[in-house]
């Protein structure tokens, strides 16, 4: 087993162990060991095609709907394997939520969107519980005010920016342990990038936030952990403030300066 | 850009413009030529058809006098069989279309039933009739003539037309839908049911559209499971002898009395009337489906 990265003494909430990704023949991920905190937002940095959103994608196995793609070693979700057989793909995923790269709300309305995976999971017995949790989550997303006399207008009908936290809101509407986030601002202006970064942060210690970026100053921004991936390892993996000021590996070092990438 | 460049441009402009307007001209020819068709078909039989469309015509049934023919029984019929059409070919063609396009796996087996249902929706009515009358009439031979059979018979023709009308509507919803409903927790199956498939659902209804209509003015694949007898009375359930509106017409335009001309045309109003309200049904509930977000 390769040595994990690992950094804390706590217990981490994911703890990958070995893991390679492959596409067919080709190995996207190449036997990478990381554990992840609960208290921190973790960044995965590195240049296209290094592989980090392919490793994200592992987390909550969204993998699984590939053709082709598969899995080997193993992840743990508190200590227990994710890739184990006979694990429900459906409680995982209720457990580890994802914002995906491109906003994707349901057509479907505002409040439709939000209450979609409390429903379909039965967590509110009842339809002012239900407005409870959309109401919160929203608020939680930052966009409760925004949207408090619009509910049933359709989600599609949001600017880019709102979208995108209207889908945060729909992650955390079932309350998951993990919330993966891939380049969740690559298609959003800088003012709704920034609303976003600003969310992320105060969501930071009420969930395990795993981001991927292409922003090194967004990893900077919003991260306390970074894991620098390089053609479908990890390079480096340690507290932002050090990755960025002073990286260990050369290749970490011109990846920053922005020699490659 | 310097004055030569210039020079060129403009030398080519007229040819160009030129282009554009023959491009036009032919496009606006091909339209006019459809809708005089069409114009020409709907006055000759609303012309022919008007003078014998009366209230008697509309709620008799089929008689060896002119005088005392009407449509109902017909028009019964082919409701009847329409309906057995529509309730198997419909669910069987999306649950079909569904299963190809989100469970299946790509492999060699899914692909020689791909094929085979794009050659089915290909095959000639009358191979249709034929297999009606080997399989379904073989096994209940005392529903000769029944709107049942004909339904089973039209729906195995309109079904792949829905196989293959609903997989492209499947396959034309974002991806990023199904990410993320998979995401949140939901099943394959409420994935396609939540969102998948409402979504498509006015792309297959487009498709059965085509179908039905489609099946509603088909004749040949009827005559061979003995839709063409002489029925005098309306069909009282789905198993009784019954007409269809396109065979009624095949056989009055084959009557020798004058006076089946004027009827041959008022039931092709009929006929027409009822494709009208067929397609009217199918746009508004599609429409409907659109609408709703």
């Amino acid at each position: 087993m390769t040595k994990p990265h690992e950094l804390d003494p706590v217990t981490p909430r994911l703890a990958a162990r070995d893991v390679s990704v492959f596409y067919g023949d080709k190995r996207a991920i190449d036997n990478v060991s990381i554990d992840i905190a609960d208290e921190y937002v973790t960044a995965f940095i590195g240049p296209s095609g290094c592989g980090k959103s392919t490793f994200l994608r592992s987390f909550n196995r969204m993998n699984d709907t590939i053709a082709g793609a598969r899995v080997e070693g193993s992840i743990a979700l508190d200590g227990e394997d994710i890739y184990k057989s006979g694990m429900d793909v459906v409680q995982l995923r209720a457990r580890v939520g994802m914002v995906f790269q491109k906003p994707n709300p349901f057509p479907k309305t505002i409040y439709e969107n939000v209450a979609y995976g409390p429903r379909i999971h039965g967590l509110s017995s009842n339809k002012a519980e239900l407005d409870e949790v959309v109401e919160r989550s929203l608020q939680r997303a930052g966009l409760w005010d925004e949207v408090k006399d619009r509910l049933s207008d359709s989600g599609t009908a949001l600017s880019g920016g709102q979208q995108q936290r209207l889908c945060i809101a729909r992650a955390i509407a079932v309350d998951p342990e993990v919330i993966l986030m891939d380049e969740p601002c690559s298609a959003l202006d800088p003012i709704a990038t920034a609303k976003i970064e600003e969310l992320i942060s105060e969501l930071r210690g009420k969930y395990a936030i795993v981001i991927v970026t292409h922003s090194m100053q967004q990893a900077a921004r919003v991260s306390q952990r970074t894991a620098f991936f390089h053609l479908g390892k990890i390079v480096e993996y340690g507290k932002t403030s050090e990755i960025f000021t002073n990286p260990r590996e050369e290749r970490t070092k011109d990846y920053i300066t922005g020699r490659y990438g | 850009m310097n004055s030569t460049h210039q020079q060129r441009i403009a030398a080519r402009l007229a040819s160009r413009h030129g282009a554009e307007r023959r491009f036009r001209a032919l496009g606006f020819f091909s339209v006019a030529l459809s809708a005089l068709v069409l114009g020409f078909l709907l006055f000759t039989i609303l012309r022919n058809g008007i003078p014998g469309l009366d209230w008697g015509f509309l709620t008799a049934s089929d008689a060896t006098d002119p005088a005392k023919v009407g449509i109902w029984g017909a028009l019964k019929g082919s409701m009847m069989t329409m309906v057995v059409t529509l309730a198997l070919a419909f669910p069987v063609g999306v649950f079909a279309a569904v299963y190809l396009e989100e469970f299946a796996p790509k492999n060699r087996w899914t692909e020689l039933i791909e094929v085979s249902i794009n050659n089915l929706a290909a095959v000639p009515s009358i191979i249709f009739g034929l297999l009606g009358l080997a399989v379904f009439l073989a096994l209940f031979p005392n529903w000769r003539s029944a709107p049942l059979i004909g339904g089973m018979t039209l729906a195995l023709m309109t079904m792949p037309v829905i196989v293959i009308s609903g997989r492209n509507a499947i396959k034309a919803v974002p991806p990023s839908i199904r990410d993320a409903a998979l995401a949140i927790g939901a099943s394959p199956v409420q994935t396609v049911f939540h969102h998948v498939l409402p979504l498509a659902l006015p792309g297959i209804l487009t498709g059965t559209i085509i179908g039905m209509a489609r099946a509603l003015g088909e004749t040949a694949p009827l005559l061979m499971i003995g839709m063409k007898a002489f029925v005098a009375t309306p069909p009282e359930g789905f198993t009784s002898p019954s007409s269809v509106l396109p065979v009624q017409i095949f056989l009055w335009s084959d009557e020798i009395d004058r006076g089946f001309v004027e009827r041959t045309s008022a039931a092709i109003i009929v006929l027409l009337a009822f494709l009208l309200v067929m397609n009217g049904v199918a746009i508004y509930l599609r429409n409907r489906f659109e609408n709703r977000w």
